[in-house]
């Protein structure tokens, strides 16, 4: 691994880089599989859900640990990239570790308030 | 970063360019030793791939929660949620949909050459990748947007 890549963000082969990109390549297939299940699936009315469609889609098993699945990922991609990008802000290390907390937060709420919706959804089919 | 301490008999003007690299910063740095000539350009490449990147990557965030907002009127039921499909089939919001899947094969594309690079798995021919996938994500767009406005009417 000596010739190093040019990798732009953080520090290359960081912990935080490698888990970037790991949900980033898997997230390429989660949200494939997402907008094509919503889009090209239910196709005489143009590829959109109605509100029963819906029901019927996230009530489903399968689907529902799909999307539950995507829903964690995208979710700690998203957080880490907010962490790459803050930090270049050139942080302190006392701000650093105020971000880093309240990113878990932010996170944290942002999956619970996803399962709860969909949680709700499925439990109305 | 892993330790890259310098090397006898490196090419001149390498251990300048690797020390660069050091440098914490949002700056695709250029290549080492032989493929150094390669990356002439790359520079601005990669900046603009960097910035492109990122640019769309807090954009997919910001999507990310409008998602979640819009998705809630499904919780005060059938109503609403058909009074929010009425706004999403117009041209100006399908517009929106053909915006989001340029976001999304632009950040996805180009982090998948970062991750592939990045980890070894592909040689750093960073350039190539990163317009070989570019003109691949145009075709995919495309194709998105005529299906999108294409079963619009
Ligand atoms: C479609 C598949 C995706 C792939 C393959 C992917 C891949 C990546 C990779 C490899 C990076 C690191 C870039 C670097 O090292 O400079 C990254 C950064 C980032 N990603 Fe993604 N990503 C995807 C989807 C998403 C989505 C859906 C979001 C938002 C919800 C997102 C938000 C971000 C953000 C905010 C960054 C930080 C940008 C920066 O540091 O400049 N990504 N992505
Ligand atoms: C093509 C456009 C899209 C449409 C029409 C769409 C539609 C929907 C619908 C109807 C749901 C709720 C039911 C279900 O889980 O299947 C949902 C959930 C979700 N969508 Fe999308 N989506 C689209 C694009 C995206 C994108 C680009 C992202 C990523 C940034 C995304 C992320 C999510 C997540 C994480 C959930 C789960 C929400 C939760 O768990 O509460 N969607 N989407
Ligand atoms: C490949 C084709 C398509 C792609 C990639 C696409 C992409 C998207 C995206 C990114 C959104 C989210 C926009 C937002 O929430 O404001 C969305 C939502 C939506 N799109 Fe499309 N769209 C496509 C085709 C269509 C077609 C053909 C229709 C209907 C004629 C349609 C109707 C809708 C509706 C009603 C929503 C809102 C539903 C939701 O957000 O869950 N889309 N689409």
């Amino acid at each position: 691994m000596a010739t190093g890549p040019a990798i732009a963000t953080g520090s290359p082969r960081s912990r935080s880089w490698r888990w970037t990109a790991i949900t980033g390549v898997s997230l390429l297939a989660l949200v494939t599989i997402h907008m094509v299940a919503h889009h090209f699936v239910v196709d005489e009315i143009g590829g959109l859900r109605t509100y029963q469609h819906v029901l019927d889609y996230i009530s489903t098993p399968i689907i529902f640990v799909i999307e539950g699945g995507f829903l964690v990922v995208v979710t700690i991609h998203a957080m880490l990239g907010l962490r790459s990008v803050l930090f270049d802000f050139g942080l302190s290390e006392r701000r650093r570790r105020l971000v880093e907390r309240a990113l878990v937060v932010l996170g944290v709420a942002t999956v619970a308030y996803g399962f709860a919706l969909i949680g709700i959804l499925a439990s109305r089919a | 970063m892993s330790e890259r301490s310098p090397r006898q008999g490196r090419d001149a003007g390498v251990d300048e360019i690797l020390e660069g690299r050091r440098e914490p910063g949002p700056v695709a740095r250029k290549l080492p030793g032989p493929v150094a000539w390669f990356d002439i350009r790359g520079r601005s490449t990669g900046h603009l791939a960097f910035s492109l990147n990122r640019i769309t990557g807090l954009g997919l965030v910001f999507y990310l929660y409008l998602h979640l907002l819009v998705l809630s009127t499904l919780l005060r039921g059938e109503g609403s949620w058909n009074g929010f499909l009425e706004i999403a089939t117009t041209p100006l919001f399908l517009g929106f949909d053909v915006l989001l899947v340029f976001g999304l094969l632009v950040h996805g594309l180009n982090g998948t050459r970062l991750a592939l690079v990045g980890s070894g798995f592909v040689p750093n021919r960073q350039k190539a990748l990163f317009w070989s996938f570019m003109i691949f994500g145009a075709i995919v767009l495309v194709y998105t947007a005529i299906h999108v406005f294409g079963s619009e009417g």
